[in-house]
C-alpha cells in the first residue's frame, strides 16, 4: 500500500535537521571552494573575479607539465591497488575461509596494519627502504641478494612499485575482510551441489563463488579508486613534497599540497581552489560512472 | 587527507587565541601583552625575552612556537587574517612574505620608529620588503650561510687540511674514499637540499651576485655556460657522495655525519646545532670550497627571516618600541649567542669561535644564495629546479637541460 501523504510530509519534515548539517558542513564548504577558484587572491584577501584564469592556469604550461603526470601516477596505483592489493586480499580471504582454526587471529594480524596511520607507515618503511643504513638492504645482502639491494625509494623505476607494495601491505587486511564477509554470505549448498554434479575446485571458484562475490568487488574497487585518487599521507611520507625521486611518487594530493601550500605564492589560494574543483569534479564523475558499468554488470 | 593540514592549522590557531586574548582585567591598567609567533623552539624566545621584560617593566611578552615549517605560513596566514593573530610573528623571506604583504596584514616599518633599520645591508633587508611597494616589512633576525661543514679528527687522522685549491678538494676527497669513508654526507632523496648544496658547490663558477642581477635583468640566463657549469659541479663530485645518493635521505645523510661515517656534510649553518647536540664528540670545522678556476671560493647566503608587525595589533606603540629594540645591537648579540646562529643585525660579532670563523669569510666572500632570489611562481620555480636536479643526478638529463628548466620556470614570472 503506498504511503500517505501526510506520513510522507512528516516524514519529510523528519530529515530537515540532517539535511541542514549536511548543507552546512558539506554542501556549503565545496560551493565555497567553487567560489574561490573563480577569483584571484592577495594571500587570504580576495581580489577580483577572474573567470576560468586559475582553470587556465592549471592546464597549460609548467602546472599540466606536472598535472598529467600526477594523474597518470594516482591511475597506476588505482591498477596496482586492484591487481596487488586486492586479489591478494580475495585470496587471503578464501584461504582464511577454510581455516579450521586461527581465523579470526589471523584476521585481525592481516588488518593491524590499516590501523597505523599512514604517516607513520610511511616513515617506518623509509627507515626500513634506506640503502644507508635500512635493514632490508642489509638482510637482502646477506642473503647473497646484492644485486636487490636498491635505493628502492631513490630510484623512479622501482619507487612507484614500492609505493604499491607499501600500500599493500597496510590495506590488504581491508578487501580481506569485506570478501570474507561476502563469502560467509554465500550458501555452502551452492558449492556441494555443483560438487555432487563433478565440478573440480577451480570450477566451483570460477562459476560460483566469483560471480557470487561482484557486489563485494564493485564496492572493493570503488573504494579503491577513491582511495587512490586521494592519496596523500603515504606517498607524503615516503618521497616528500615533490614526489622524490625526480616527480616519480607525485600524485595529485601532492600538487594540490604544493600549489596551496608550499609555493608561497600569492594567488595560491585561487590556484589550489580551482584544483580542488577539478580533482572533486573528476573524482565524483568517474565514480558515479564507475558505479553504473559495475552496477550493470552485476 | 588533502583538507587535513588545513584543519589542523585552523584547530591550533584556533586554540592559539587562549593565550593571546586580552590580559585580566587586573592587569590591563599596567601590564600590555605583546604576543609574539615563530618557529623553533620555545625555550629561545623566553630566554632571549626575557631580557626585554626586564627593561620594560610594562610589557609582557608571550612568545609561541609552531614548529612545523609549512604548517606555520598557514597558521600565521589564518590569524593574521581574523583576530586571533599575534601582534609580531616570525616572517619568512623573500616570496613567501608577498601574500602577506598584498593581503595588507602587515604594519611597513620606518625608520622614524625604528631607528635600527638605517643600518642595515640593503641586501639583508631586501628580504623583508614587499615586491610591489619597496616598503620594508621585517625587521630581519637571521642569516644563514652556506658551505662545508667537517669532522676535524678525520681530516687530522687523515693528514688532511681544509683545501686551498679545488684540486686539494677532490684529492682529500680520493684520500677519504679509498680509506673507505664517505667524503661527502649529501642525500638526493629529500630535493630541497639539492639547490643548497648545488650553491655550496656551484656559486663559484657563476661569480655570484653579478650573474643575478644579469638573469634579473633579462641580460643571462641560467643555461649560461658559467651556471651550467656550476650545477655540473654535482656530476663531477658524484663519485665522492655515497652510494645510491638519490635514495639517500637529509637524515642518513645527517647521521652518516654524525656517526662519523662521513668526513664532510654541505649544508647550512642551522645544520651546526643539531651536530653540536647529536654528536657531542665531534670536534667541527668550515670551510668554502675554493674556486675550480683557482683562488678561494664564494660562501653562499640569505636572510632567514624578519619580525613582522601584524597590522590589526591592538598595541600598536609598544610592538613598534618592542621591534626597535629587536633591530639593537643587544638583541642581536643575544641572538646570536642563545640559537648559535648569525643575527642579522649589522656590527654584531658571535662569541662562538666557529661562528665567528665563518663571519670573517663571509664578510670577504660573501654572495647570495640564488635560489631564494628566484623562488617564485606557482608551481615555484625552487620546486621545479630542485626535481630537475635531481633528475640530473640521476642521469636522465644533463646539467644544461636542467638549468634550461629553471629559466623556462622563472620566465612564468619574471
Amino acid at each position: 500500500m503506498a504511503v500517505s501523504t501526510t506520513r510522507r510530509g512528516s516524514s519529510h519534515l523528519f530529515l530537515i535537521p540532517a539535511f541542514l548539517l549536511y548543507t552546512l558542513f558539506v554542501i556549503y564548504p565545496l560551493l565555497t571552494g567553487l567560489s574561490y577558484s573563480v577569483f584571484t587572491w592577495k594571500g587570504t584577501l580576495r581580489d577580483t573575479f577572474a573567470g576560468f584564469a586559475n582553470y587556465v592556469h592549471l592546464l597549460t604550461g609548467s602546472f599540466l607539465d606536472q598535472l598529467l603526470p600526477a594523474l597518470g601516477h594516482n591511475f597506476l596505483l588505482f591498477a596496482g591497488t586492484m591487481l596487488v592489493q586486492n586479489t591478494l586480499g580475495l585470496a587471503l580471504a578464501l584461504a582464511l575461509s577454510r581455516a579450521r582454526r586461527g581465523k579470526r587471529v589471523l584476521q585481525t594480524m592481516f588488518a593491524l596494519p590499516y590501523l597505523v596511520n599512514p604517516l607513520v607507515i610511511g616513515y617506518l618503511w623509509t627507515l626500513l627502504l634506506s640503502p644507508t643504513f635500512g635493514p632490508v638492504n642489509a638482510l637482502l645482502r646477506g642473503a647473497g641478494l646484492d644485486g636487490l639491494a636498491m635505493p628502492w625509494l631513490g630510484d623512479p623505476a622501482t619507487a612507484l612499485p614500492t609505493v604499491i607494495a607499501i600500500t599493500t601491505w597496510q590495506w590488504v587486511g581491508f578487501p580481506m575482510l569485506l570478501f570474507s564477509a561476502a563469502l560467509g554470505g554465500i550458501p555452502q549448498e551452492y558449492a556441494e551441489a555443483a560438487t555432487t554434479d563433478g565440478a573440480n575446485a577451480w570450477q566451483v571458484f570460477w562459476r560460483i563463488t566469483l560471480p557470487l562475490l561482484r557486489p563485494a568487488m564493485g564496492t572493493i574497487t570503488i573504494l579503491s579508486f577513491i582511495g587512490s585518487m586521494n592519496t596523500f599521507a603515504l606517498v607524503y611520507a615516503l618521497g616528500g613534497s615533490n614526489g622524490a625521486p625526480a616527480g616519480a611518487t607525485d600524485v595529485l594530493g601532492l600538487l594540490f599540497y604544493r600549489a596551496a601550500f608550499a609555493s608561497g605564492d600569492v594567488n595560491a589560494m585561487g590556484t589550489s581552489s580551482a584544483l580542488a574543483v577539478l580533482m572533486f569534479t573528476f573524482i565524483f564523475g568517474s565514480t558515479l560512472l564507475l558505479e553504473r558499468v559495475l552496477r550493470r554488470k552485476a | 587527507m588533502r583538507l587535513a593540514p588545513l584543519a589542523a592549522a585552523v584547530l591550533l590557531s584556533v586554540a592559539a587565541c587562549a593565550p593571546s586574548s586580552p590580559s585580566t582585567p587586573a592587569q590591563s591598567q599596567d601590564k600590555v601583552t605583546l604576543s609574539v609567533w615563530g618557529w623553533g623552539p620555545e625555550e629561545n624566545f623566553d630566554e632571549m625575552f626575557a631580557a626585554y621584560e626586564k627593561l620594560n617593566p610594562g610589557v609582557d611578552v608571550d612568545a609561541r612556537s609552531f614548529t612545523t615549517s609549512t604548517e606555520y605560513d598557514t597558521i600565521l596566514a589564518t590569524g593574521l587574517a581574523g583576530d586571533s593573530g599575534p601582534d609580531l610573528a616570525w616572517l619568512r623571506a623573500g616570496p613567501k612574505i608577498q601574500p602577506l604583504v598584498e593581503a595588507g596584514r602587515l604594519l611597513p616599518l620606518e625608520t622614524a620608529d625604528i631607528p635600527g633599520l638605517k643600518d642595515y645591508d640593503e641586501d639583508v633587508l631586501r628580504s623583508a620588503k614587499g615586491d610591489k611597494d619597496g616598503k620594508v616589512y621585517g625587521v630581519p633576525f637571521a642569516v644563514q650561510t652556506l658551505q662545508v661543514i667537517y669532522n676535524k679528527k678525520i681530516f687530522a687522522d687523515n693528514g688532511l687540511t681544509p683545501p686551498q685549491t679545488w684540486a686539494d678538494m677532490i684529492a682529500a676527497a680520493e684520500k677519504l674514499k679509498a680509506e673507505d669513508i664517505v667524503p661527502f654526507a649529501f642525500g638526493g632523496k629529500d630535493d630541497w637540499m639539492l639547490p643548497i648544496v648545488a650553491g655550496i658547490f656551484g656559486t663559484a663558477n657563476w661569480g655570484g651576485d653579478a650573474f643575478l642581477d644579469d638573469v634579473r635583468a633579462k641580460k643571462k640566463k641560467f643555461t649560461d655556460p658559467a651556471f651550467v657549469a656550476g650545477i655540473d659541479q654535482l656530476n663531477k663530485l658524484r663519485p665522492y657522495f655515497p652510494d645510491h645518493m638519490t635514495g639517500v635521505s637529509y637524515t642518513d645523510a645527517q647521521i652518516l655525519f654524525s656517526s662519523g661515517k662521513a668526513a664532510m656534510f654541505p649544508g647550512g649553518l642551522w645544520e651546526l646545532n643539531f651536530f653540536t647536540e647529536n654528536a657531542k664528540d665531534i670536534d667541527l670545522g668550515v670551510f668554502t670550497p675554493p674556486a675550480p678556476g683557482g683562488g678561494p671560493g664564494l660562501m653562499p647566503g640569505f636572510t632567514d627571516g624578519s619580525y613582522g608587525i601584524n597590522a590589526k595589533t591592538k598595541h600598536k606603540a609598544e610592538a613598534l618600541k618592542f621591534a626597535a629594540w629587536l633591530a639593537s645591537k643587544e638583541y642581536g648579540q643575544l641572538y646570536t649567542d642563545t640559537l648559535r646562529v648569525f643575527s642579522a643585525v649589522p656590527g654584531v660579532t658571535p662569541t662562538d669561535p666557529l661562528l665567528k670563523e665563518v663571519s670573517t669569510t663571509f664578510d670577504k666572500q660573501g654572495a647570495t644564495y640564488f635560489m631564494n632570489e628566484f623562488a617564485y611562481g606557482n608551481p615555484s620555480s625552487q620546486t621545479v629546479f630542485s626535481k630537475a636536479l635531481q633528475e640530473m643526478l640521476l642521469g636522465r638529463i644533463t646539467a644544461e637541460e636542467a638549468a634550461g628548466q629553471l629559466d623556462q620556470s622563472v620566465a612564468t614570472w619574471l
